[in-house]
């Protein structure tokens, strides 16, 4: 990686809020966490740069996991998006609907998620450039 | 601009924040709440603060048609799809196109007709009854419910898919009681509004007496029967006493339990929905009879656990203040399952 490159993980489940984020800090990537879909937003558009990445859960309450990647999508089209569920085929279908870049079920590999997260950032600066 | 939300709760301010940051996203909505939380109001405030305000806005109360009728009024018709169709109509969906398709009480639509709404809500297109073109709809749809419907969903009573579709943003509205803070807020704006509504009647403020009943009190019907009470009290002057009749609090009667007495809608509700999953043809095997042995059995278990655990299972007590013979009261409880609380003794009689 050339840059520290700038992660907002999303997820109402503060153990994986915490795992999430010190995994990904070890990985040396700049981790912002919110605990909802609706900070989740907030945080999105107040981040002047962006976003490089956003890592959303998709059943969470107020803004579901489904809306915040359909918000990012249309405000930010072009930054990648992780969606992670535990729950069973509905969301997830969803979530693909709503142009999740990948969706990953709970319990997930960190390693795995910290390899498809490099090659989508890898992907977005190719398409960049 | 109608009435404005009113709060400062958490519940209250997260969701006027809600509103603020997703009403012009046109996602689907899923608002819920008991009865009279004000449902409708954040629906409307969602339609004012988007970019379809002034587009049209069109509400079907789900509850308060038979499942054909409607389908027709969702989907509308063609000219002659069946007996009495002289004339094409369009439907919800077509009229509320560009604009705002408000769904409430969906959980009481039935499971066939939800798989038709799923349809448009994946395609963005349906078929009117009776004919073989898709019609387009470009609409918003919020949806509101009273019902649990993750428990629906569980008991096969909602769809899954549904659920997941209509609740993209999920706003949950908080009952009166679990947020007191509003209520101060709640009164003073209602009393303002209604005193200006009936200005011309010889208006009645309550006294520092009522208002502290008022506050006190765990309001069941929610804003609804705040409202009411208010009204009353400014038009026709209800003194404490009469107040204490008219707010009919659960802990005044100490109901155990899930203390939602005063408010037997819900009740009725679940009753008739046990119905429909008991048989798939839905109304057909509705009998007022059949439901209302099943309310009475629910009530009646209510009463007689709550009277039993306050006689401390004493059961010769409980016959003389239900004024029912003991054979009665021991039949009861065993027809109605009615068990003691852990470590009871039951032979013991005082």
């Amino acid at each position: 990686m050339d840059r520290t490159y700038k992660l907002l993980v999303i997820d109402d489940s503060q153990e994986i809020l915490v795992a999430l984020d010190k995994y990904l800090k070890k990985k040396k990537f700049d981790v912002v966490t919110a605990t909802d879909g609706l900070e989740g937003i907030k945080l999105l558009k107040a981040e002047k740069d962006g976003f490089d990445l956003v890592i959303t859960d998709l059943v969470m309450p107020y803004v579901s996991g489904v809306g915040v990647i359909s918000i990012l999508k249309k405000e930010f089209p072009g930054t990648p998006v992780v969606a992670i569920t535990g729950w069973g085929e509905h969301p997830e279908a969803l979530a693909i609907e709503a142009n999740a870049d990948l969706v990953l079920e709970k319990p997930f590999d960190l390693e795995e998620l910290e390899q498809s997260i490099t090659t989508l950032l890898v992907k977005r600066k190719t398409s960049k450039s | 601009m109608g009435t404005e939300i009113i709060g400062v709760s958490p519940n209250i301010e997260r969701i006027k924040e809600l509103i603020n940051q997703v009403a012009d996203t046109g996602l689907n909505t899923l608002v819920c709440g008991e009865t009279g939380v004000g449902k409708e109001l954040v629906v409307q405030k969602l339609y004012e603060h988007s970019d379809r305000m002034g587009k049209p806005f069109i509400k079907v109360n789900c509850a308060a048609l038979p499942d054909g009728l409607l389908e027709s009024e969702l989907f509308g018709y063609e000219q002659g799809a069946f007996t009495g169709a002289q004339r094409r109509r369009r439907g919800k969906f077509e009229l509320a196109h560009g604009g705002v398709l408000f769904l409430d009480e969906i959980g009481d639509m039935s499971l066939p007709l939800q798989s038709k709404v799923l349809h448009v809500l994946q395609g963005g297109h349906f078929s009117p009854l009776g004919s073989e073109k898709d019609v387009r709809s470009d609409t918003w749809v919020i949806a509101a419910t009273n019902h649990e419907l993750e428990s629906d969903m569980k008991n096969g009573q909602f769809r899954g898919d549904l659920f997941y579709r209509l609740s993209t943003i999920k706003i949950s509205i908080n009952p009166l009681r679990e947020r007191s803070e509003d209520l101060p807020l709640l009164i003073d704006h209602y009393l303002k509004e209604y005193g200006v509504q009936f200005k011309d009647k010889k208006i009645q403020k309550p006294g520092s007496g009522v208002m502290k009943k008022l506050l006190a009190y765990s309001w069941p019907g929610n804003v609804r029967e705040l409202q009411n009470v208010l009204k009353r009290i400014m038009i026709l002057g209800d003194s404490e006493e009469s107040l204490s009749d008219l707010l009919q609090t659960p802990d005044r009667h100490g109901f155990p339990g899930n203390g939602n007495p005063g408010n037997l809608e819900p009740l009725v509700h679940s009753e008739l929905l046990n119905l429909d999953s008991e048989n798939d043809a839905g109304l057909n095997s509705l009998s007022l009879k059949k439901v209302r042995k099943r309310v009475l059995d629910r009530v009646e278990k209510e009463v007689i656990a709550f009277v039993l655990n306050k006689t401390g299972w004493n059961r010769s007590k409980a016959t003389k203040i239900l004024k029912i013979s003991y054979k009665t009261l021991l039949y009861k409880i065993k027809d109605l399952e009615i068990k003691p609380p852990n470590g009871a003794k039951l032979d013991q009689e005082l």
